[in-house]
């Protein structure tokens, strides 16, 4: 539970509430973050080095002191926050953010850029090209 | 019939078992000389070190795939730790080489965009006094671009004035979005050139390959098999052809007799086991890295310098394209998460010479979306935006929600791609102290980003400024060069009709072992500035069929 409460710490000062927008810990739990080291189990062991360290000084100087003396470790908990915060349902409906979303077209459909005249003025401008025959 | 099951039919050579052709590399340059050989009736062996695609792989339409495709599908080998890559020696490098070991090669995570190079390519020693002419010429290789296309199944549209006028692609260009238009807008206030994008996505579908769907994971693999991988557009086809491919087979020599010529080589297959491949032509495919690796490792003590080399140019005048690339947001919503992810337009206003602007040759620019909220945020993930000395908490806290606010969604991303001048200086050499899974060394890249570069880029940012503020940017993003940008490996084994000083003559055979061929970007005598894909499938292909139709004239052991 101390890990946790401490993962949970660090999580809420890299994303607080702001706006409308939930703090970390309002809409991701552990378990959340757990699946999301089991994605990337090659940030397992920075990851525990990140919220293993002594934060009696203040999580600020803590982030700060493991962002300069273990990257590994900054990189581990920042990437899993943040990829975790993202991946949330809510979170992402507060930003209108579908996912990775199937669209629909028709490739047959008329561009805009051809009847607006858009495109038109490029060709109008002629030949960019230089040509080599002969060369 | 599946391409597995064609797969296991056309199972290894026997031991002893003397083939036409043995192609290292299954990757684009590869799968063309496949496919056109066997379809000849010509036996051929492929030896490829990673293995099938398996597209359920592919993280796209997954919640997890900004967290997933940062590792697995990174384009970096070093970052992606797969043990079916070799590393790379990166600590003498300004910029990092990209690539991808599979059935597909490095184009399994690349971006599609495909673009022929420009007249002027072809003549820059002629037009610009620079770098060398290449042995033949934009007309020259038309006919296979245009064939190329046909059997990639590209979607674009004709009638560039950039161009010099071609046919019709085979299909409608796909739609630009909301992004394209945006970044036409500002071209268009410029009075600048732009065009929509072409790409190696069919929007119909084709064969193997399903229409687009805009889902804008094209960098990180296709989900939906829409993206032009030769595991889809070449390899069923050469598979029924005769064609036999082995996968997990690590190339470490290309052997020679006493005569100097090439007569097989020696792989390390799934098992850890030495086996020989004997074959009467050999054709490296291996890309702008691996192929001079290859080189440089094999020829015995009788080539202390590496096979192929009595020029002495094995592995120099590596080009990887110096990389910019601006971020620009707009108030307004311009779904920036939707694709394709290479290019929606391209701009090649600034691609030829001008030398009042204090360097020579140019740039072309390709405008993408800028992707999901971790991509965007500038916090991690996309290192690009962040300064080495930036503060952590300018990235985070009420900073992240600011800024994913501002850019997600609304952003847009002008590529700048640059063209590289070719110096001896940088090159592929092999690592003394790093080695592959297999013991094998690796290589290492010598590469200094030079003058011409650096100012080519900065004027290019410039413009590009001008031209994203035209069209309404309220913040914009800069990143130069790109350290991880080098998707473009090219020039390590430069072609020329001099043996003195090249490695290759015009159609890929080595001058010092005229039945050892390249057909990889490695040939390449200048690096243009645009992708090079379409011109790598096109350059094997006509090296192929002239191999084909000189086939009784080719010198063997």
């Amino acid at each position: 539970m101390a890990k946790e409460q401490a993962f949970f710490a660090l999580a809420d000062f890299l994303i607080p509430a702001h706006g409308e927008m939930p703090k970390f810990s309002d809409v991701c739990t552990y378990a959340d973050v757990e699946k999301s080291l089991d994605f990337r189990i090659d940030l397992k062991e920075g990851f525990a080095r990140a919220i293993a360290t002594d934060a009696s000084t203040g999580v600020e100087a803590h982030l700060e002191k493991i962002n300069k003396q273990d990257g590994e470790a900054f990189s581990a908990i920042t990437t899993v926050v943040i990829a975790t915060y993202y991946m949330n349902p809510r979170v992402r409906a507060l930003i209108g953010y579908p996912g990775q979303e199937n669209v629909q077209y028709d490739s047959k459909a008329t561009q805009i850029y051809l009847t607006n005249g858009s495109l038109g003025h490029v060709v109008a401008r002629g030949r960019k090209y230089r040509p080599t025959p002969g060369l | 019939m599946t391409v597995e099951i064609l797969a296991q039919r056309n199972a290894r050579p026997g031991r002893d078992e003397e083939v036409d052709v043995v192609i290292v590399g299954a990757g684009p340059s590869g799968s063309v000389a496949a496919l056109h050989l066997a379809r000849a009736g010509i036996s051929v062996v492929v030896l490829e070190q990673g293995e099938w695609p398996d597209y359920d792989d592919y993280t796209g339409a997954r919640p997890e795939h900004e967290l997933v495709s940062t590792k697995l599908w990174h384009p970096n080998p070093n970052v992606r730790d797969n043990p079916n890559d070799y590393p790379v020696d990166t600590s003498t490098t300004d910029i990092n080489p990209l690539m991808f070991a599979g059935v597909g090669g490095s184009a399994t995570l690349y971006g599609a965009q495909w673009m022929h190079f420009l007249p002027s390519d072809f003549r820059v020693r002629s037009m610009d006094g620079v770098a060398e002419d290449w042995p033949f010429t934009y007309e020259d290789l038309l006919p296979y671009q245009l064939e190329i296309e046909r059997e990639v199944g590209v979607s674009g549209l004709s009638g560039d004035p950039a161009f010099p006028p071609r046919g019709a692609y085979p299909f409608p260009a796909l739609p630009i979005g909301s992004v394209g238009l945006r970044g036409a807008l500002g071209m268009e206030k410029m009075g600048w050139h732009w065009w929509p994008g072409s790409n190696a996505i069919p929007s119909e579908k084709f064969g193997e390959l399903n229409p687009c769907v805009r889902r804008g994971t094209c960098l990180t693999g296709c989900p939906e098999g829409a993206k032009s991988t030769t595991d889809r557009s070449h390899w069923p086809l050469a598979l029924k052809a005769g064609a036999r491919l082995i996968t997990r087979a690590r190339v470490k020599e290309v052997e020679t007799n006493d005569q100097g010529l090439a007569t097989g080589v020696v792989y390390i297959d799934a098992n850890g086991r030495e086996r020989r491949q004997r074959a009467k032509v050999v054709i490296l495919c291996a890309n702008g890295v691996g192929t001079p690796r290859l080189l440089l490792m094999s020829g015995g003590s009788s080539n202390p310098d590496g096979l192929a080399n009595s020029s002495g140019m094995v592995g120099k005048r590596l080009m990887m394209h110096p990389f910019a690339s601006v971020l620009a947001s707009y108030e307004d919503p311009l779904d920036s998460w939707r694709g394709p992810f290479g290019q929606q337009v391209y701009s090649l206003e600034f691609y030829e010479t001008d030398e009042s602007r204090g360097f020579v040759r140019g740039s072309k620019w390709n405008c993408m979306p800028s992707g999901g909220p971790v991509g965007v945020s500038g916090a991690i993930g996309s290192k690009v935006y962040v300064a080495e000395e930036g503060r952590f908490q300018d990235f985070w806290g009420a900073n992240l929600h600011e800024n994913v606010a501002r850019r997600f969604g609304h952003s847009l991303i002008w590529g700048i791609v640059g063209e590289d001048l070719p110096e001896e200086s940088n090159q592929v050499v092999l690592s003394k102290d790093l080695v592959d899974s297999d013991g094998l060394p690796a290589p290492q890249i010598v590469y200094k980003v030079n003058e011409n570069s650096n100012r080519l880029l900065q004027f290019n940012i410039d413009r590009c400024l001008e031209s994203v503020r035209a069209a309404g940017a309220i913040e914009t993003l800069v990143s130069t060069p790109v350290r991880e940008s080098g998707w473009h490996l090219i020039g390590t084994t430069v072609m020329g009709d001099d043996p003195k000083r090249s490695v290759v003559d015009q159609w890929g055979a080595c001058h010092d072992v005229p039945n050892l061929y390249v057909m990889d970007a490695s040939t390449f005598p200048t690096s243009g500035a645009t992708n090079p894909t379409a011109t790598i499938m096109a350059v094997a292909l006509r090296n192929t069929q002239r191999m084909i139709a000189e086939r009784r004239n080719q010198k063997v052991a």
